[in-house]
């Protein structure tokens, strides 16, 4: 009864300050919250207020914190016919003339250079790009996202699109130690730009050689609209640029949920913003359309290379070094098609290995004499690089196991937790072989005859198997951080340690033979010095089966203080789907005094 | 602590990563075919601080020396050749008869869909023509391009 007065009383009132309603509806409309980039309790901090602090994104003073003040500035600021406000904030003027019904007010005409920069700027359609994992800087191991919009369709390509991003941007004069610290506190400022996508082709996958997936997104006109309006206003607008959730992907995301706010984008928890996850999130919530493969120039590389025969190699290699190659017997013998795909090998090897450094005239004249004989051999269709798994159906970037097993005559159970992302046996699809990319591995184990205790953190573990060939010649490399246990004298114990090294790798069909030379440092009690080094190799075998992966691996650790240790390992991995792994290993571990073995089978849930 | 607050900064630092400034460190360096990436340690140190040491870059800031060009609709295919390491992708394409590269020049030339094809076999059986010497400039190619299609029927009325 006193709900039907309720709304009685509310019906009544309400037709009696319609205006005023609608108006403060309007602070809550999720467009009008997204516009002013309000945290609705996707992550950590600000929330229930907007993630700009700068004060040129408000009207109001307290703009930033209230949504409500800053519309009311908005609207009356906005509302005058020819109003400066409206050259700055297109979307808002949108937003408001389209809510409360401004009609024959002028528009936006007398904002000569917005728009000036609104024609020049392309929209026919929208994607977002993720230029994949980058091994060799330890900034891009999880991939990047950006997005390009586009001036046409198909038949014009992409090279003339624009491509938005956001970064931070870094003084010159700090250290990088500041520069981790400030990101996670939020010190350092990001802001978006907008440069040709040509250049970005150029960075990712001519010199980075870092595949790029480039997802077409189905927004209508109207929406990209809003999108292309509200970067207007983001111009010059400084965000705090933080790492793990704050970051280049979360701001896409944002700017993507401005176009559709119904969309359910933003409405989960986002711990970690890993790139990959935002191509999920788009795909899963409905934004992707169709999705396109840009192979680096090294699988370009690998790809020709693929179709030579051994004679075919060996003539590409001289031809890279001497261009009179092309006038000796054995090349003219070849059908003039085969000559074409020599010569582009030839050229595409000499060109990747000079793409660094300064030109030389030597190497210019090398690469021109190869495009002509290119130029004069007929040329070869469809030599592009198969299109591997899309990264985004991939394995959960997150991970839990449980293992049971035995270690010499005691029994243990493991609990498992993993941040991020991928093992090198875990299943490859969507990722890159051969490595792994570990951050925050925690292993905690019950053995019958102890405590609960931890056995494993690996803070970060990255390893990077690079296969070599007649023509690349990539170093591997490994580097881990993290506390493990290991037997010293009698008894395993924990350690904290780094530990890394370089070595070689080979690619032979689905085998991956490599072998590293390796440095450990670390910490603990049963040594008098602080730190014991030591030095060692480790070499192994991965096997991408298919169905199944399989890994052989074989270490030793000779210590300054005269310790050793070794372990050596046999491991299964067989996926169920991409969200389950059954794992079985086999180890054999151990020291001066004392040596083990484990036995041991893991179930692995991939998630998020 | 410390530890964890290291481990933190390390992980957090390798998301979202922007290898690379806008404009480009290679910014004004030149504009010869078959270049090399210059610039590389200012690369490399943008690339491990996850970020950019330059200005940032949005409106409608004009540039043609293979920094950023950042009105839209004006390469005109000139511009476009300008930028770094797009002269390279616009040999091997003409070299080749096809490629993105080429496409892209055609759309900036205003050359129509109907002609591309044509265009892209003129400029690639003018190969030798176009790309005259290895030290060839953007400007020179532009040139050169201009002389070929003012020497043929159909291209003529583009130039």
């Amino acid at each position: 009864m006193k709900g039907i007065f309720t709304l009685l009383a509310l019906l009544v009132a309400g037709s009696a300050v319609a205006a005023q309603a609608s108006e403060s509806g309007l602070a809550d409309h999720p467009r009008w919250k997204a516009l002013l980039h309000i945290n609705q309790g996707t992550t950590w901090r600000y929330q229930g207020r907007s993630y700009v602090d700068d004060p040129d994104f408000f009207l109001h003073e307290d703009g930033a914190t209230e949504p409500q003040a800053e519309l009311e500035a908005n609207i009356e600021q906005l509302r005058p016919p020819e109003s400066e406000a409206r050259c700055r904030f297109p979307a808002r003027y949108r937003f408001l003339s389209q809510q409360l019904d401004w009609t024959d007010d002028g528009g936006l005409s007398h904002c000569a250079d917005y728009v000036e920069w609104r024609k020049a700027m392309p929209q026919a359609r929208v994607a977002l790009i993720f230029p994949a994992s980058y091994l060799n800087s330890p900034s891009s191991m999880f991939g990047h996202t950006l997005l390009r919009l586009d001036r046409g369709n198909d038949e014009d390509g992409v090279w003339l699109s624009r491509a938005i991003n956001f970064g931070a941007t870094v003084g010159g004069e700090e250290n990088s130690i500041l520069y981790i610290y400030k990101g996670l506190v939020g010190g350092y400022p990001g802001y978006f730009s907008n440069v040709p996508y040509m250049n970005k082709i150029r960075d990712y996958a001519h010199l980075e050689n870092r595949d790029m997936w480039e997802y077409q997104l189905n927004l209508n006109e109207s929406e990209r609209e809003w999108l292309v309006a509200h970067l207007w206003e983001l111009q010059d607008i400084r965000f705090d640029y933080l790492f793990l959730d704050e970051n280049c992907s979360f701001r896409l995301l944002e700017l993507i949920a401005l176009t559709r706010p119904e969309s359910d984008l933003m409405d989960s928890f986002r711990i970690a913003e890993i790139p990959v996850n935002t191509v999920r999130a788009l795909d899963e919530s409905g934004f992707i359309e169709s999705s396109k493969y840009r192979p680096s120039k090294a699988k370009e590389l690998d790809a020709l290379i693929q179709r030579l025969s051994e004679v075919e190699k060996d003539l590409a290699l001289g031809l890279s070094q001497e261009e009179r190659v092309s006038e000796t017997e054995a090349f003219q013998a070849l059908a003039p098609k085969r000559r074409h795909l020599v010569a582009r090998t030839a050229y595409a090897y000499l060109r990747l290995n000079n793409r660094e450094g300064e030109r030389t005239q030597d190497v210019a004249a090398r690469s021109l004499a190869l495009l002509r004989l290119v130029n004069r051999t007929p040329s070869v269709k469809e030599i592009e690089p198969e299109r591997p798994v899309s990264p985004k159906k991939g394995h959960g970037t997150k991970m839990i196991a449980a293992t049971g097993g035995t270690m010499g005559e005691s029994g243990f159970g493991e609990f498992q937790a993993r941040l991020s992302y991928h093992d090198w046996l875990d299943a490859p699809a969507g990722f890159l072989k051969g490595a792994t990319i570990e951050a925050f591995n925690l292993q905690v184990r019950k053995a019958e005859s102890d405590d609960l205790a931890l056995e494993r953190l690996d803070v970060v573990n990255v390893r990077s198997l690079a296969p070599r060939n007649q023509f690349r010649k990539p170093v591997s490399w490994f580097v881990n951080v993290g506390l493990d246990r290991r037997f010293i004298g009698n008894k395993r114990h924990l350690t904290r340690q780094v530990q890394g090294g370089g070595g070689l790798s080979w690619a032979l069909g689905p085998v991956m033979p490599y072998a590293y030379a390796t440095g450990r440092a670390e910490n603990n009690s049963a040594h008098d010095p602080f730190v014991s080094t030591a030095a060692g190799a480790k070499t192994g075998i991965l096997w991408y089966a298919g169905a199944f992966q399989a890994g052989l691996d074989a270490e030793g650790l000779y210590y300054q203080n005269d310790d050793v240790s070794f372990t050596a390992s046999a491991t299964l991995n067989l996926p169920l789907g991409s969200d389950h792994a059954i794992r079985a290993s086999i180890e054999r571990e151990g020291g001066r005094e004392r040596a083990e073995t484990e036995f041991s089978l893991s179930w692995r849930y991939y998630f998020d | 602590m410390r530890k964890m607050l290291l481990a933190v900064a390390l992980i957090g630092s390798s998301f979202g990563a922007q290898a690379n400034a806008p404009g480009g460190p290679g910014c004004g360096w030149g504009n010869m075919v078959f270049e090399g990436k210059s610039g590389l340690p200012v690369h490399l140190v943008a690339t491990i601080v996850n970020g950019t040491s330059y200005n940032k870059t949005f409106g409608i800031t004009s540039g043609t020396n293979g920094c950023d060009t950042s009105v839209p609709l004006a390469y005109q295919g000139k511009n476009m050749l300008a930028q770094q390491g797009v002269l390279e992708e616009v040999a091997q394409d003409m070299a080749v008869g096809d490629g993105e590269a080429l496409t892209a020049l055609t759309v900036s030339m205003g050359i129509q869909p109907r002609d591309r094809g044509h265009f892209k076999q003129t400029m690639h059986e003018n190969f030798n023509t176009i790309f005259s010497e290895e030290d060839v400039t953007a400007d020179e190619v532009m040139t050169n391009i201009r002389n070929v299609m003012e020497s043929d029927e159909k291209l003529a009325t583009y130039s």
